[in-house]
């Protein structure tokens, strides 16, 4: 019955510890990197448009998974932001479309205001999609 | 070490992952968006004269080198040359430029400094910025090729970003430091646009989303030995760019001369590619830490 059990978790250890090595959970937020508050509450025109999403999938394979890996977990030799992390994906839509229009270029993040509106609007879309891929609780 | 750099070529073009580089389309004009640290765009572009009577046709490739040193800084290196019919073709120098973007944030007006270092002679037909009083291009080859010049030319680019439109402004001030000539003024100013705002699902070659169009305005504002728009060169020219893939696009301008000095008309093409990560590649192959 034991060896059952140590089988089992180690079924379920297994891929969620090579998930943490592949993604960067080293990664700190910049505390000084926020967006104002009138950015914040800024709607997502493309709500209700989710096949909007497929777009916003091949912008983030140009523009971004070089750097936050195409599964947007981030990479850790490029310090880049774990992107299915919660401190993430708690964020309002208006602050990722900030944070994507304005970069952070004193740590490495570009800006993307070269992108029309509407395709930082479909990359917030896609980055919604980004799920971690750990074992249920 | 002759092997070593020819498979280093290879391996960045071949190994090169995609860039989404939709930039602006223009030729002259600058807008504030710089290179991203690490990557490296490699461009080559041609400017053609049409020349007026008693003129030559001339013919001026020039590559371009543009890597991202940092989020804020870019730097570019330029070979030109030259060929004119009925005469010679020659190499005409090299350019270095650095822009510096001071603010980290996207404001109503974004400012870049510009500052760059030119070794060329009076040859030159690339034409990447138009400043003083109009330029002689009657004489010969084997005689503009002998007057060389270094060059210290800076620009203030102040630029944009308007519902998708992009407005930017160049002032241009350049000293040539072989001869007491003054300063010589310039501008240019760009709008620009993509055709599609939105990106479709599929990729594909021909969607409305990879083509971004503009128009130029350029030209010449005198020195300070005489300030103005006389004997000045000007050019209106619209501009295409058709992003052919991820990482290369091809770009296109006919400009049309305003003023009797300037050539009745300049045709220009451009092909860029982008090699992402070129800074880690490089540090890579030679061992270093990426």
């Amino acid at each position: 019955m034991t060896r059952k059990m140590s089988a089992g978790w180690m079924v379920l250890l297994v891929p969620f510890a090579a998930a943490l090595w592949a993604q960067n959970a080293d990664y700190q937020p910049d505390p000084g990197w926020q967006a104002p508050p009138q950015a914040v509450a800024k709607q997502n025109p493309l709500a209700n448009r989710p096949a909007a999403a497929a777009g916003g999938k091949k912008l983030f394979a140009r523009n971004c998974a070089e750097c936050h890996g195409e599964e947007g977990s981030g990479l850790v030799k490029k310090s880049s932001a774990d992107l299915q992390l919660p401190i993430v994906q708690t964020q309002s839509d208006g602050a990722l479309f900030w944070k994507i229009t304005n970069g952070n270029p004193d740590r490495g993040m570009p800006s993307f205001s070269r992108l029309p509106e509407l395709q930082r609007w479909q990359l917030v879309l896609h980055l919604r999609t980004l799920q971690p891929a750990r074992p249920p609780q | 070490m002759h092997r070593n750099l020819k498979l280093l070529l290879i391996i960045v073009l071949f190994t090169a992952l995609p860039a989404g580089a939709q930039e602006a389309p223009y030729f002259v004009t600058y807008d504030h968006h710089l290179e991203e640290p690490g990557n490296l765009e490699v461009e080559t572009s041609t400017t053609m004269g049409v020349p007026r009577s008693g003129q030559r046709f001339y013919f001026a490739p020039y590559a371009e080198f543009e890597y991202g040193v940092t989020g804020r800084w870019t730097s570019e290196l330029y070979l030109e040359g030259q060929s004119t019919s009925g005469d010679s073709a020659v190499f005409t120098g090299w350019r270095l430029e650095n822009r510096f973007r001071p603010l980290a944030r996207e404001h109503w007006i974004n400012p870049v400094l510009y500052l760059e270092c030119e070794g060329i002679n009076e040859a030159t037909r690339i034409q990447k910025e138009v400043v003083g009083n109009a330029p002689d291009f009657g004489e010969r080859n084997s005689e503009s090729s002998q007057t060389h010049a270094h060059e210290l030319e800076t620009k203030l680019i102040l630029s944009s970003t308007v519902h998708d439109w992009n407005l930017a402004e160049n002032f241009i001030v350049e000293k040539n430091l072989s001869q007491n000539e003054g300063l010589e003024f310039g501008y240019a100013l760009g709008v620009s646009r993509p055709l599609a705002t939105l990106a479709s699902a599929a990729s594909c070659r021909f969607c409305r989303e990879n083509f971004n169009l503009g128009v130029e305005l350029y030209g010449g504002l005198g020195s300070t030995r005489g300030f103005g728009l006389h004997d000045t060169a000007h050019y209106l020219a619209p501009v295409v760019a058709w992003q052919l893939s991820d990482n290369a696009s091809l770009r296109f301008s006919p400009a049309i001369g305003l003023t009797h000095e300037s050539n009745p008309a300049l045709l220009r093409f451009g092909y860029s590619y982008e090699v992402r990560g070129f800074g880690d590649k490089l540090a890579k192959f030679f061992g270093g830490k990426p």
